[in-house]
């Protein structure tokens, strides 16, 4: 599965169609990750970003088209989805990272340790990780979850909402986090609902049932194509005196599945 | 020809047996009806739970000479309020705190049917005695019945529209919290109801099967539930007639033709569903038995 | 005193029923914590109930009644197992109804076909007791088998639990240590029938390690403490009933039981007198 170095591609995926028995939910998607770039994916809610992340790490089977995934790739999923009553650390939850690395009745030793505190030490929590997982705030919990994808050697990082339930400052930290990592040739797709985030990135990718658009934010983010990844119309509210307009989308139900708040 | 129907009425000109069929219809009118909304709200754990951890208020009533049917009442509602004080460590979770309280109790009420002041019946506690309800037991049970299914009438609009969409309920006019509370008080006094004729550790036969069938061959919840009342009371017929003539154990051959019955109606429904999923795409995981979705009903 | 504490245990099967206990304790403690961290109580509960009819069958025609217990809770737990991939919790109408099935098949095979009805209340509560070194050593054997399956698995297991979605991610398969997992609490919970029976078996499996879960935030002290304390409550339980002539099983339960709502108590005042005294600071 790993390429040479000299493939400048961490994933390329073309005329890509997936889904669940009798359902497609996925249909001419086409893109590429470069080493180095952060990928935005927005799109609605059941319009394919879980199923296209399921696809890359090799989870769900594609019913046409080709998927490279050239680099080791590690997922970071939403804090929400893990478990905060676990008893486990997070010097634990980061070394989970290794599991794949290790055969099964090898513990991890001391190297392992040290790479996993200094995965920690990248997402700025060495100091927090004698501490219970639980303990932590949301934000910091989601940067747990990075480091273990870092302990993993992942190359390319797929990121689920991470930014969903963080408050203000907890988003910044996360972002310069994101843009290290993405500096030190890392590539991350990272899916968001945030549009004013995503205008910062390389890439953006639009999704919804099927590949709406891909390519720079300033090419990307207009507003026939957020209106049709989305699904409704932008509501354009003036700003009365200087004329200025802002476009808003209105609010997206999350599914059902009942999302635990940030504890 | 005469013999046949000779076969077929001859049992119910016994007196045990005439009441016993009595309960059976009891049986099957509070577990159909109620056991549509069961399933509606996913509340099958919780009915097993309830029933189970109800025994020691069982044992305690053949203890002390008091009727079951009350000791089953009061079973319920310690049951209720122990789950309701100690489910609620997060780190064990509901259903391990539950598991707990129904060991717990279980225990409690082993100890003391097993104890030598007890007297001996302990199977009839476990698995019923249908075989066996005096007129006294029946009239009461009648009552409850009666009480459970003109609630079920008066909330009918109330239950649907919770169940349906719990997060716009509100918005409609409908309560949650009342359809949740009513539903466990409902799901509580029809086990006690229940638990004579089937014992408590078979009382979910008649709660959750006759409506798990029902759901398999209709769509729409009132005619559902009349359909779940009409098989649970020909599931507990056949159980009778197994009981009388083959000699077997009167509750587990109620409880055991009402499983039957589903495990029969499974495949088939599930064959007329392949047909029809040919027609329609839809969504279903390939390795479970579909069972009914929701979304497919008409409320 | 010494009468009073060390009597009971003079007696030659009360001692055996301490073996049978202190060997179950090691698998009973250590797989409760799985069974606790991994929301596997109702499915243990299931193990248990649905080996009843094959502990009547084994009866019925003389075979060994752990094989007949090994083979209907892994038949049941497979499909079980299967049917539930997906569901939240694992229950569903077709669990209960079949579960439901197995305990009236269970009856009807012991109060008609074998008559055995008799064995019914051993069957379902347990016979401590009347333990034979059989018994003991199947005990010990799955004990074993506990321990060796947690060092070479506990890793996967924990990982999984946390984080089920990922888990192929990180480089593993979860499917296969699954598996074992299941197929090791059915074992155990086999070796544990003839203490505590069908009904109660769980009580040994599930109370102490979630009793022991309101203490302790880690695994390994949550994994000795459980097995420690179910050594305890087993031993002052069959103490218990061989003073009052109780079930011991049922006492054990109980026991178990008691002890998890006094935790429970506690724990709430203790918190509630800290956070009083913080605030009165």
């Amino acid at each position: 599965m790993e390429n040479g170095k000299d493939n400048p591609y961490l994933a390329e995926v073309s005329g890509l169609s997936a889904g669940y028995a009798g359902r497609t939910v996925l249909r001419d998607i086409g893109f590429r990750v470069e080493a180095g770039s952060m990928v935005g994916v927005l799109g609605p809610n059941g319009g394919g970003k879980t199923t296209l992340f399921k696809v890359l790490l090799g989870e769900l089977a594609p019913f046409e088209g080709s998927v490279s995934v050239g680099a080791r790739c590690g997922v970071v999923p939403q804090t929400e989805r893990s478990r905060i009553d676990y008893p486990v650390s997070v010097l634990d939850v980061a070394l989970m990272g290794t599991l794949g690395r290790l055969p099964w009745w090898k513990r991890p030793g001391r190297v392992e340790r040290r790479n996993a505190l200094d995965a920690l030490g990248e997402v700025g929590l060495r100091d927090l990780s004698d501490r219970q997982f639980g303990e932590l705030s949301g934000g910091q919990r989601q940067r747990v979850l990075v480091a273990r994808a870092l302990v993993q050697d992942a190359r390319l990082l797929l990121l689920d909402e991470p930014f969903s339930g963080l408050d203000g400052p907890s988003v910044k930290r996360l972002s310069l986090l994101l843009d290290r990592l993405s500096s030190e040739g890392r590539g991350l797709m990272v899916s968001i609902h945030d549009l004013e985030q995503v205008r910062d990135w390389d890439q953006v990718l639009c999704l919804n049932q099927r590949q709406v658009a891909f390519g720079k934010p300033s090419e990307v983010l207009t507003r026939p194509v957020i209106e049709v990844t989305y699904g409704t119309r932008v509501v354009m509210l003036g700003d009365g005196n200087s004329g200025r307009k802002t476009g808003i989308l209105p609010a997206h139900h999350h599914d059902g599945e009942g999302r635990r708040g940030d504890v | 020809m005469s013999e046949v129907l000779q076969a077929i009425f001859e049992p119910w000109t016994q007196g045990i047996m005439q009441r016993a069929l009595a309960e059976v219809g009891l049986l099957g009118l509070v577990g159909g009806a109620l056991g549509c909304w069961i399933l509606f709200y996913e509340l099958s754990y919780s009915a097993e739970s309830l029933a189970h951890a109800l025994f020691p208020g069982l044992a305690v009533a053949a203890l002390t000479g008091l009727p079951l049917l009350l000791g089953a009442g009061v079973g319920v509602v310690v049951a209720a309020v122990a789950v309701a004080v100690l489910g609620r460590a997060p780190e064990i979770g509901r259903d391990t705190s539950v598991a707990v309280v129904i060991s717990a109790l279980f225990g409690f009420g082993v100890v003391l049917a097993l104890s030598p002041a007890s007297p001996p019946g302990l199977q009839g506690l476990l698995f019923g005695d249908v075989l066996g309800v005096s007129n006294l037991d029946l009239l009461l049970a009648g009552a409850l019945a009666v009480v459970v299914l003109v609630s079920l009438r008066l909330l009918h609009g109330q239950l649907l529209a919770v169940g349906f969409d719990r997060t716009t309920a509100r918005s409609i006019g409908a309560n949650p919290r009342l359809a949740d509370i009513a539903l466990l008080v409902l799901i509580g006094l029809a086990t006690v109801v229940a638990v004579q004729g089937l014992g408590n550790l078979l009382v979910v036969a008649v709660l959750v099967g006759p409506a798990a069938t029902a759901r398999l061959l209709v769509r729409r919840m009132v005619p559902m539930m009349a359909l779940a009342t009409f098989l649970a009371f020909l599931a507990g017929v056949f159980g009778l007639y197994l009981s009388y003539y083959a000699g077997t154990a009167g509750g587990a051959s109620v409880a055991g033709c009402m499983v039957v019955l589903y495990l029969v109606t499974l495949p088939l429904s599930a064959l007329r569903r392949e047909r029809r999923k040919l027609d329609a795409p839809g969504a279903g995981s390939p390795d479970l038995i579909p069972e009914a979705t929701w979304s497919d009903l008409d409320v | 005193m010494y009468e009073l504490v060390f009597g009971p245990f003079a007696l030659p099967f009360a001692q055996r029923g301490l073996v049978e206990v202190l060997a179950l304790s090691v698998g009973a403690g250590l797989l409760g914590t799985w069974i606790v961290l991994r929301g596997l109580a109702f499915y243990s509960h299931a193990v248990g109930m649905a080996a009843f009819p094959g502990l009547v069958l084994a009866g019925g025609l003389g075979f060994a009644a752990p094989i007949g217990a090994f083979l209907t809770a892994v038949i049941f737990a497979g499909g079980l197992e299967r049917l539930s991939r997906g569901k939240k919790s694992g229950y569903d109408s077709l669990t209960a109804l079949v579960l439901v099935g197995m305990v009236a098949l269970g009856v009807i095979l012991a109060s008609d076909v074998f008559l055995s009805g008799s064995d019914i209340d051993t069957l379902l509560f347990g016979s401590l007791l009347a333990i034979s070194s059989g018994d003991v050593v199947f005990a010990a054997v799955a004990s074993a088998a506990a321990i060796a399956a947690t060092f070479l698995f506990g890793r996967v297991w924990l990982a999984a639990g946390f984080d089920p979605e990922s888990v192929r991610s990180l480089g593993v398969g979860s499917r296969f240590p699954d598996g074992v997992l299941l197929v090791l609490i059915s074992l155990s919970i086999t070796s544990a029938l003839s203490a505590a029976g069908a009904v109660l078996v769980t009580a040994l499996f599930v109370v102490p390690a979630a009793t022991m879960r309101l203490f302790v935030r880690r695994m390994l002290s949550w994994q000795f403490g459980s097995v420690a304390l179910v050594a305890v409550e087993g031993t002052l339980g069959l103490w218990l009933s061989v003073q009052t002539n109780a079930p011991p099983g049922a006492t054990i339960a109980m026991l178990s039981g008691a002890v998890f709502v006094v935790a429970v108590v506690a724990r709430r005042y203790t918190r509630t007198h800290a956070v009083y005294k913080k605030q009165s600071a």
